[in-house]
Parts: structure tokens; C-alpha cells; sequence
């Protein structure tokens, strides 16, 4: 602690009060209000109604929602498999770095470029994505697997090699080591990685918005269509149900974390 | 021979960490691979393990060439320093992990378990995870883990160095055990620790920079060390300078009587629990026996210490002699006579107690930079720092080592 003094305690708790209030808090708590807002042209909302929610749980809206889900577990889950494989493989050899590199790349590069890179290299023949849900998904695994990989090679780093050695001294081959030691040891880092690139992918707009096709318009994009449209209240009512969702997903997913980190 | 080894050599990038390394270790044997950190001992079980791949140089089980063939298909038993139990498997899982990688049948591998933590005492733990059992009981899983397989070797990468001082000692009396219920294996023991080594081992084999230094059976090379290196590292030995000429051996100045100068030994090595301290008025008294020579410091320093004040029993009956003691001090001064011992005059310049011992650092005069430790047992007086002392070296706990890197 810094700070000792009873006073002092209190000052610094109220800043950060205020500041946690005004910048986090705030904007979520106007937004859920918003999402029940009939009107709103007093200090507070006015009549408070549960259509927004319910428009925003039908038609379009909802198959956003569905189509949020896909892409996200589609996209999450391979940018997992990608990252973990790109992870365990790099880990030790002398390309260590330049797989770093490559890897965080994505992260690097503004979403909105690497939208507009795939946009670029999928129009065309020989590889055609434009147009199909396919190229949504695969922006979200190019911008996950950075994520997926940055968090497995962290824990890499911290797992003892000997683990490998000595399960192999017992005479156990490389597949097995891999399937009954490593991949075991790794699975709470693998497991946060999950949360991670699927609660990132919920959110993601910047390249999705560069490559959805009208058939395959995720959840934030609609958000965002609305918001642009004038249709604030649908579209914070659509919003709180992302959040819902997100909160809802990242909270079973810790929960399968929590087991795995059990030992 | 179990385990050959023939001048493997490690390199990683440009480091060497093993360089023509030589090694046979039989059935029934025990060899403690010794060292300091950094002395290629962890490499040189690693590249038996196949962990490391040698450079040169081909390693061989019981007459078969496995240099090129993977852990796996060794059928080596290994014990890493932290014991590397699977965090996610119980201590049975964990035991059970070789015979299920070699397909044995269910019925087997959980009798082969039961035997396993029975023998190690760990029958009980069967459901517990690692994380819950203490550092001791880990590495009695670790062994019975390693065990499981029935290796023909077992490798112990520093077992002990994890355990604090007591569970050490507790574990090594363990290991001792463990070595008469399976006499038939070859066992390989890394170690930084010359007393595990020593109680272990039939043979020691003391590594330094990557290289052998000396392999011989444990209690030749304790008691006649064929290098300084390993007479230091073993038991930390004092080594001395000396200087030979037609008549003899001597050291600082003192000829040592009895021993034969050899070529190119130009040390003389005594251990540190065989050196005696008398206080300088015994040393005078010795000296007017006509045994040593003596600097005039210590006749000087006679008076200003007092024989009487380092009167201990033990040192009375044995070396204490002048008038000042009395008593039996004149007989003293007559067995001083005609035992075959050094004397050197110096003075003390630190003093660690050390419970059952005390162990004192002295200068010798004639011999700059060149410090003497001596173990003074419990119950015989320690001298302040700074007085002066005369050191007693046995001649039969003398012996000469050549100089220089091992």
C-alpha cells in the first residue's frame, strides 16, 4: 500500500469511484436504461417499455445474434486450435521470435486493414470468400489466433520441459506425451484462450464490417447499422442482449477453465 | 557393463557441456556423478536419458548401442531434481504411467502400483494429487513412478537438493534402503553434494568444466585424492604448497617426516578433521623434543597466550606439555616426541561454530594466501580470533596431489 493515512485512503477511493463511475459504469448503465427507454427526453428515461428487447429477440435481430454465436465459436475455437498448434510448435526452436512476430502481427495491423486485406485477397479467383460467411470467420480467426497464441506460449514458458523428458523415459511415444502431458498441463491456458478470442469475437467489428456479406451480419455490425440508422433504442436494446450473451459465454467458459485449473 | 558411456561429448550451440566423457557403470553398482553447478554431471545423465542428444561419442545398454534411439525405447528409469509429477494424474495414475504407455494388461498395472508405493512406503497416497503431498513423499513417487517400469538403470538427477537439511538426511538413509530392495539395477546419482556422494556411491566420478576429473571407488578417492580438485571438492581438503629437495618433503619451511617425494605432486593435502591445534607454548615444548622448526613468533606468543588457559582434557593427554601445564604435561611432551607429525606456526583468522564442530581458518607464517581450515570437535576450546596457534598435521593423514586443473 502507498497510501496510510485514513484520509488518504478515502480521497484516493473516491477518485477512483468517480472515475471507475463516470467512464465504465456509466455508459453501461445508460445503455441498459436506453434499452428500456420508450422515450427519453428528460434527465431520465421515460416510458419504459420491453419492446426494444423484444424486437431486438425477433426477425433479423435475432439471426444476428445466431449468426454472432457461429462466428465466434467458429472462429474462437479455430484460432485456439491454430494458435495452441502455432504456439507448442514454435516454442523452443529458433524460430521462436519470428513466430512471435507473425503471430501478433493481426494485433499490430488496425482490424479495418485486415478487413480490407482479405476483401482484397478473397474477391478473386482461385480462393472466392466474398460473399460467404466464410471470409467473416476467417477475419475473426486471423484476429484471435494472437490472442489464442500469445496466451498458450506464456504458458509454455512456465511448464518445466522435464514433464515431456521423463513421460517419455517411461516409454510413453510423442503422441501419447502430447495427449496425456502436455495438452493436460496446457488446458487452463488453452481454456482462457477459448474465453478470450470467443468474448473478442463477440465484440469485433472493425474487420467484420469491411467483409460481411448481407447474409451474415453479426450482432455488433447490426448495432452498429442501427445506431447509424437513428434507431438508438433497438439498438441499445440489441446491445445489452450482446452483453448478456458475452457475460453469459465467458462465465461457462471460466467455469470449464476453473475445473481444468484444479490441481 | 550396464551403461557405457565412450567419450560422449555435448555441445549446445557453442557452450560445450560435455566434453569426452567415459563411463561404465555395471549392475548392482551405484556411481555418484559429482560436481559443482555447471560441470556437465546433468548432461551427462541427460544424454544416458536421451534427452540430449551427444555429439560425438556412443552410449550403450547392457552391450546395446542406444545413441540414436529416443527416451521412450531406452527403458530408463529417471528422477528430475523437482520430481516433475504429473500435476493432472493421482500418485497411482502417475505410477501407473509407464506400464499404460507399454499396454500392460489393467490387473498387472494395479498390482505393479500396489507393489510400487508399497515399497516406498506410499501405499495410502494412491488417490492424492502431487500438489498435496509434501516435498519428501513426492519424490518417493517420483522413484516408484521411475521404478514401475523395471528399468535396468535408475538415473537420480540431484534427488535430494530439493528437501530441507533434516528430510535430507531422512531421505538419504531411504535411498540406502532403496538401493538393498533392488540390488540388481545400475544406478547413476547426480549430485553438487559430496556427502550424499559419499554415502551412496560405490564409485564417485568428480566432474569439473564439462570434463571427468577422477573415477575411483568412494573411500579410495577420499582417502588418497588423485587430483587438487578432487581433494578439495571432496571433503574440502587443505591443500599446501611445498617444496622437495633429496631429504624430503616440506612445508613452509618444516620438513615432513616419513614422506617420499613424488614427481609432480607439489601439494600437500590434509583433511580438515585431522589437524590438531595446540596452543604455542605445547609447540615449544614439542620443539625443544627436536621434532619441526618452529618461527620465533610462536616462542614469543608462548607467554601472551598461556599453555594452562587451552588446557582442554583431550589436549592434555596428548599434546600439552611444558611446565606451565604440569601434571601430565611432561608425559605429554614425550609422546609428542615420537609421533610422526608437522608442525606449523600460524595464527587464527576466523571461526565458524558449527555445533558439533567448530571449524577455525588459520594463516600459516611462511605461507602467504594460503589459508588452513581445521575441524576442532565440541568440547575442545576454540582460540580467539587472531591467536596465534600451532598446527599439528599427522604425517599419516598427509598425502601429495599434483597442482593445477585436475
Amino acid at each position: 500500500m502507498l497510501v496510510w493515512t485514513r484520509s488518504g485512503k478515502a480521497i484516493v477511493w473516491t477518485a477512483f469511484a468517480v472515475v471507475f463511475g463516470l467512464l465504465v459504469l456509466l455508459p453501461f448503465l445508460v445503455v441498459i436504461a436506453a434499452a428500456f427507454a420508450g422515450s427519453w427526453n428528460g434527465v431520465l428515461p421515460s416510458d419504459l417499455t420491453g419492446e426494444h428487447l423484444r424486437q431486438a429477440l425477433s426477425g433479423d435481430e435475432l439471426a444476428s445474434l445466431s449468426v454472432s454465436l457461429q462466428t465466434a465459436f467458429m472462429g474462437g475455437l479455430l484460432a485456439v486450435l491454430f494458435g495452441t498448434w502455432g504456439a507448442m510448435a514454435a516454442h523452443g526452436s529458433r524460430f521462436a521470435r519470428a513466430a512471435d512476430a507473425m503471430h501478433h502481427l493481426p494485433i499490430a495491423v488496425p482490424s479495418v486493414v485486415v478487413g480490407l486485406g482479405l476483401l482484397v485477397a478473397f474477391s478473386r479467383q482461385p480462393v472466392l470468400l466474398n460473399g460467404t460467411k466464410w471470409i467473416v470467420v476467417i477475419a475473426h480467426l486471423v484476429l484471435m489466433v494472437a490472442f489464442s497464441y500469445g496466451t498458450v506460449a506464456a504458458a509454455l514458458q512456465r511448464v518445466d520441459p522435464s514433464y515431456a523428458d521423463v513421460a517419455a523415459s517411461l516409454g510413453a511415444s510423442p503422441a501419447r506425451v502430447l495427449w496425456r502431458v502436455r495438452l493436460p498441463m496446457l488446458l487452463p491456458a488453452i481454456s482462457s484462450a477459448a474465453g478470450l478470442s470467443v468474448a473478442l469475437s463477440m465484440g469485433e467489428v472493425g474487420a467484420t464490417i469491411m467483409v460481411y456479406p448481407a447474409s451474415w451480419r453479426t450482432l455488433p455490425v447490426s448495432i452498429f447499422a442501427l445506431t447509424d440508422r437513428g434507431q438508438t433504442f433497438v439498438a441499445a436494446a440489441e446491445a445489452v442482449v450482446l452483453l448478456a450473451t458475452t457475460v453469459v459465454l465467458v462465465l461457462i467458459l471460466d467455469r470449464l477453465r476453473g475445473r481444468a485449473a484444479e490441481r | 557393463m550396464t551403461v557405457q558411456l565412450e567419450d560422449v561429448t555435448v555441445h549446445f550451440g557453442r557452450t560445450c557441456a560435455l566434453e569426452g566423457f567415459d563411463l561404465s557403470v555395471a549392475a548392482r553398482e551405484t556411481v555418484a556423478l559429482l560436481g559443482p553447478s555447471g560441470s556437465g554431471k546433468s548432461t551427462a545423465l541427460k544424454a544416458v536419458a536421451g534427452f540430449v542428444r551427444p555429439t560425438r561419442g556412443r552410449i550403450r545398454l547392457g552391450g546395446n548401442d542406444v545413441t540414436d534411439l529416443p527416451p521412450a525405447r531406452r527403458g530408463i528409469g529417471v528422477v528430475v531434481q523437482q520430481y516433475a509429477l504429473f500435476p493432472h494424474l493421482r500418485v497411482a495414475d502417475n505410477v501407473a504411467f509407464g506400464l499404460r504407455a507399454a499396454r500392460k494388461p489393467k490387473a498387472e498395472v494395479t498390482r505393479r502400483v500396489g507393489e510400487m508405493l508399497e515399497m516406498v512406503g506410499m501405499a495410502s497416497y494412491g488417490r492424492r494429487f502431487p500438489r498435496e503431498l509434501s516435498g519428501g513423499q513426492q519424490q518417493r513417487v517420483a522413484i516408484a513412478r521411475a521404478l514401475a517400469i523395471q528399468p535396468s538403470v535408475l538415473l537420480l538427477d540431484e534427488p535430494l537438493a530439493a528437501l530441507d537439511a533434516q528430510l535430507r538426511a531422512d531421505m538419504l538413509g531411504e535411498l540406502q534402503k532403496l538401493r538393498r530392495e533392488v540390488p540388481e539395477i545400475a544406478i547413476v546419482y547426480v549430485t553438487h553434494d559430496q556427502s550424499e556422494a559419499l554415502a551412496l556411491a560405490d564409485r564417485i566420478a568428480v566432474m569439473r568444466d564439462a570434463r571427468l576429473v577422477d573415477i575411483a571407488p568412494a573411500a579410495e578417492l577420499y582417502a588418497a585424492p588423485p587430483s587438487a580438485f578432487t581433494a578439495s571438492f571432496l571433503g574440502g581438503a587443505n591443500l599446501l604448497p611445498v617444496a622437495m629437495d633429496e631429504g624430503g618433503v616440506t612445508v613452509a619451511g618444516a620438513v615432513i617426516p616419513g614422506l617420499k617425494p613424488e614427481e609432480g605432486k607439489s601439494l600437500l593435502c590434509i583433511r580438515p578433521h585431522a589437524i590438531r591445534l595446540e596452543p604455542p607454548a605445547a609447540a615449544s615444548a614439542a620443539a625443544a623434543g627436536g621434532e619441526g622448526v618452529l618461527g620465533s613468533e610462536a616462542l614469543g606468543g608462548a607467554g601472551a597466550l598461556g599453555g594452562a588457559e587451552l588446557g582442554g582434557a583431550e589436549l592434555g593427554s596428548e599434546a600439552l606439555g611444558g611446565a606451565a601445564m604440569g601434571g601430565a604435561g611432561a608425559r605429554g611432551a614425550v609422546e609428542d616426541a615420537v609421533e610422526d607429525a608437522v608442525r606449523l606456526v600460524g595464527r587464527v583468522v576466523a571461526a565458524q561454530w558449527r555445533g558439533a564442530s567448530s571449524q577455525v581458518t588459520c594463516l600459516v607464517d611462511g605461507l602467504a594466501e594460503v589459508s588452513v581450515r581445521v575441524d576442532v570437535p565440541a568440547g575442545r576450546r576454540v582460540p580467539e580470533f587472531g591467536a596465534g596457534v600451532v598446527m599439528v598435521l599427522p604425517v599419516e593423514a598427509c598425502s601429495l596431489v599434483p597442482a593445477g586443473v585436475g
